[in-house]
């Protein structure tokens, strides 16, 4: 069992990993001055993960749009007993999410810590699905699609994957739509927990006051009772820097009160899973801010002439397979605004925003943002 | 603990190592006035913008990163019949930079507060007006968030006070075609007029702080405040019908409390709120949601200064009847007291950890302070809290339900055909 520990001076924090036997790796930040406890249990698999192959020969399993959502909602319902209800019955309050690339179960507590870890750990692990579940399930989840059709700024987020990313899950709604929900069987759903909620491709991360040793005896001994099955065939990732598939203009109509103006950017290489990348990683978010952050004469320009308002963002996200850069905002003429963010990007040789020394001070005021509370 | 500065005027230290920032909270508070909710809300876009020392927004942005990132804003908020405008820095402490940010954070506030841009002797009217036109885009935007928009035409058909019914941030007209003279006349009445609660949490004591806080300058007051705000039960049920052309429709739901200032009515009607729907766990949650799959969301929130509880679902249209009829079998529960006892305790101890865990939360903290200033009552210790939360029993939960009177119902769907 590999156990490390690192106390990171500058952000006043220690953090403790360790992996289990079973592949499981263990996140553990103690806080002793704090009163709850918060724990996430992650599998790497999202909504960008639509296929696997099952044997090296065979032919991939494809399945439908808005899987890994569905099964995360699913995941709280078993025969005799709903997680959720176990949650509270130990004093937690509990959630999941799912995003492009992992799903995510967490609980945050006051007590009863080890007891809550366990029923983490075992209702993510203990997968229970019938048919009745799963339809009334596809009710619920057809509630929040409709919910999320109503947002015009998801409709505009989404087309834009969609424009940049033809063909890639990327320009599916993680959710999915209510056809490609009402196509998930039980069946798939065992599919992919087997094939993806393996501890080799999962990580618990635990953050509060609570004794390590004490964790790692817990979930160790936890792991220990559970027959794993043998980690299925590596799965199949859809890399996507191809930036000629690309439509670079579209337009969509909806009954609102404010025009919207989105830019998209593709990355046209992968960005590296190691330090290097991370620094590659963290160069470009700086160089977005050089150019259009709010101390810069560009975002003041921009603001005072009415062609951005407070709404303007941007941000660049990295995942398995693709990285790209979206700006966003609402704007009486969103051409003029996408327009002008193209200028911009064309022209930062000549911004004299872009220098050493406001570089540095932005990085100076990134600690602030980067350092945990 | 709490000093006073001068007359109207005070000073709340909260000292905590826990934390790696130190937050300092100029609440303005003032009795909730017409058309001064979306006034006040104009003046503190306005104040945060630019300032003399800082005429631009780069300017001022600059100097924030300049103090290692230092986060600043100026937003308003209700508190049963007060209004309040808060302006909020966090700065790093003195172990993670090469200077002392604390003086640097005071003096930015003053900066901001007590020397914003002016051309003579008013705002400066570009700033005011390119404000002004930006905050009527928003708030004619509102309603792009149909969930927004569906809470806050509840609200507005639930409260007979045109005030209460306003959003704490105020409506288009409050602000429509105002000049710099009028906003500036908002500013000096605040400045002159507004209790001020000065909040500061962190590793610092009253001792270190007190001289900063008085150099903000505020001169003595006489203020009034009364906290809460209620009104008479009607026999009747309004209803309110919107079309949009929504996929979901939204179907809201308001009701008036009966409660005591945080005596145990106050305990009992919290834990109902979170037997009926203020939880994962809750009647509402179980039932219309997970049950009937009826909704994607249904659930209820409590605001006791308002004495006003709100149920919110996210619905499709069809099932209007039938989820109005679940959502008062529901309630009818709760009167009746037909829950498990152990429901009882399981939603009990929600509360708790949330309270417990709300230790951990600066914003939380400080907002301890604010309530203690105005409402000392209301300002419990954790172990007087979990002994008022635990005295409730389920025949104070039925009462305190029974006292829950459906007043409004509102309902977005999409578009008549």
């Amino acid at each position: 069992m590999d156990d490390t520990t690192k106390r990171y001076a500058d952000a006043g924090e220690t953090l403790r990993r360790v992996t289990l036997p079973n592949g499981l790796r263990l996140q553990i930040v103690v806080k002793p001055e704090y009163h709850k406890t918060y724990a996430v249990f992650t599998t790497n698999f999202g909504a960008v993960d639509d296929q696997v192959r099952l044997q090296a020969d065979a032919q991939p399993v494809v399945v439908p749009a808005g899987t890994a959502h569905f099964l995360e909602h699913k995941l709280f319902d078993k025969a005799d007993y709903d997680a959720f209800d176990l949650f509270g019955a130990s004093g937690a309050s509990a959630n999941a999410f799912t995003s492009a690339t992992n799903t995510n179960y967490l609980f945050s507590t006051t007590r009863n810590v080890m007891k809550n870890v366990e029923i983490l750990l075992d209702f993510v692990q203990d997968p229970y699905f019938t048919d009745a579940t799963v339809a009334k399930e596809q009710g619920i989840i057809g509630q929040e699609i409709q919910m999320y059709d109503d947002d015009p700024n998801w409709q505009a987020y989404t087309s834009l994957l969609a424009d940049m990313y033809p063909g890639h899950p990327l320009s599916q709604d993680i959710a999915g739509t209510v056809d490609s929900i009402s196509h998930i069987t039980p069946a798939i759903l065992r599919t992919m927990h087997q094939a993806f909620y393996h501890p080799q491709n999962m990580v618990l991360t635990v953050v509060g006051n609570f004794d390590a040793d004490e964790l790692i005896r817990v979930v160790s001994a936890n792991q220990a009772g559970k027959v794993t099955a043998p980690a299925p065939q590596a799965r199949i990732t859809h890399d996507d820097y191809d930036v000629s598939v690309v439509q670079p203009y579209s337009v969509k109509r909806l009954d609102i009160v404010r025009p919207k103006g989105y830019v998209g950017i593709k990355g046209s290489a992968p960005i590296t899973a190691d330090r290097a990348g991370l620094r590659q990683e963290l160069a470009t978010r700086l160089f977005l801010e050089l150019i259009f952050g709010d101390s810069g004469h560009t975002y003041t320009d921009w603001y005072d002439q009415g062609v951005i308002d407070d709404t303007f963002g941007y941000e660049f996200n990295v995942g398995r397979g693709y990285n790209f850069t979206v700006f966003s905002g609402d704007a009486t003429d969103p051409n003029r605004m996408t327009n002008a963010i193209m200028a911009a990007l064309r022209n930062y040789r000549a911004n004299p925003d872009v220098n050493v020394d406001r570089l540095a001070r932005i990085i100076k005021a990134s600690l602030a943002s980067t350092l945990p509370r | 603990m709490r000093t006073k500065i001068t007359d109207g005027v005070y000073l709340n230290v909260i000292t905590s190592n826990q934390f790696k920032t130190t937050r300092i909270n100029v609440q303005f508070l003032a009795p909730l006035r017409a058309q001064q909710s979306g006034r006040r809300g104009l003046l503190t876009s306005v104040l945060e913008t630019n300032s003399a020392e800082y005429p631009t927004q780069d300017q001022l942005a600059a100097r924030l990163e300049e103090m290692y990132g230092a986060s600043f804003g100026f937003g308003v908020a209700r508190e049963g019949a007060v209004h309040r405008m808060g302006a909020a820095i966090s700065v790093l402490n003195d172990q993670y930079t090469d200077t002392p940010l604390l003086p640097a954070a005071f003096a930015f506030l003053r900066s901001v507060l007590m020397r914003p841009l002016m051309q003579g002797s008013v705002l400066d009217p570009a700033t005011v007006q390119r404000e002004r036109d930006n905050l009527l885009l928003y708030l004619a935007s509102l309603k792009e968030d149909r969930g927004t928009q569906a809470a806050l035409a509840l609200q507005h058909g639930y409260f007979d006070d045109p005030v209460q019914a306003a959003p704490s941030f105020g409506e288009s007209a409050d602000i429509e075609g105002i000049d710099a003279q009028t906003l500036t006349d908002v500013y000096h009445d605040a400045l002159t007029h507004d209790a001020i609660e000065i909040i500061v949490l962190g590793p610092v004591t009253t001792e270190t702080v007190l001289p900063l806080a008085q150099q903000l300058g505020f001169a003595p007051r006489q203020v009034a405040l009364s906290p809460g705000y209620d009104q008479p039960v009607h026999t009747d049920v309004r209803q309110f019908h919107e079309h949009a052309p929504v996929q979901q429709a939204k179907l809201n739901l308001g009701y008036h409390v009966e409660s005591d200032d945080c005596g145990p009515r106050y305990f009992a009607a919290m834990v109902a709120n979170q037997l009926f729907g203020g939880s994962p766990l809750s009647l509402l949650f179980r039932n219309v949601r997970e049950q009937a799959s009826l909704a994607y969301f249904a659930s209820s929130s409590l605001n006791q200064r308002r004495h006003f509880m709100m149920v919110q679902t996210g619905i499709e249209a069809a099932n209007r009847a039938q989820t109005e009829a679940l959502i008062a079998e529901q309630l009818d529960k709760v009167v009746r007291g037909d829950f498990p006892d152990d429901l009882l305790q399981t939603v009990k101890d929600e509360i708790l950890n949330g309270r417990e865990s709300a230790l951990d939360s600066q914003r939380f903290l400080m907002n301890q302070a604010l309530t203690s200033a105005l409402q000392p009552a209301a300002a419990l210790d954790l172990p007087t809290f979990t002994a008022r939360v635990q005295a409730v029993t389920k025949a104070d939960v039925a009462a305190a339900a029974a006292t829950f009177k459906l007043q409004a119902v509102y309902l977005l769907d999409g578009e008549e055909q």
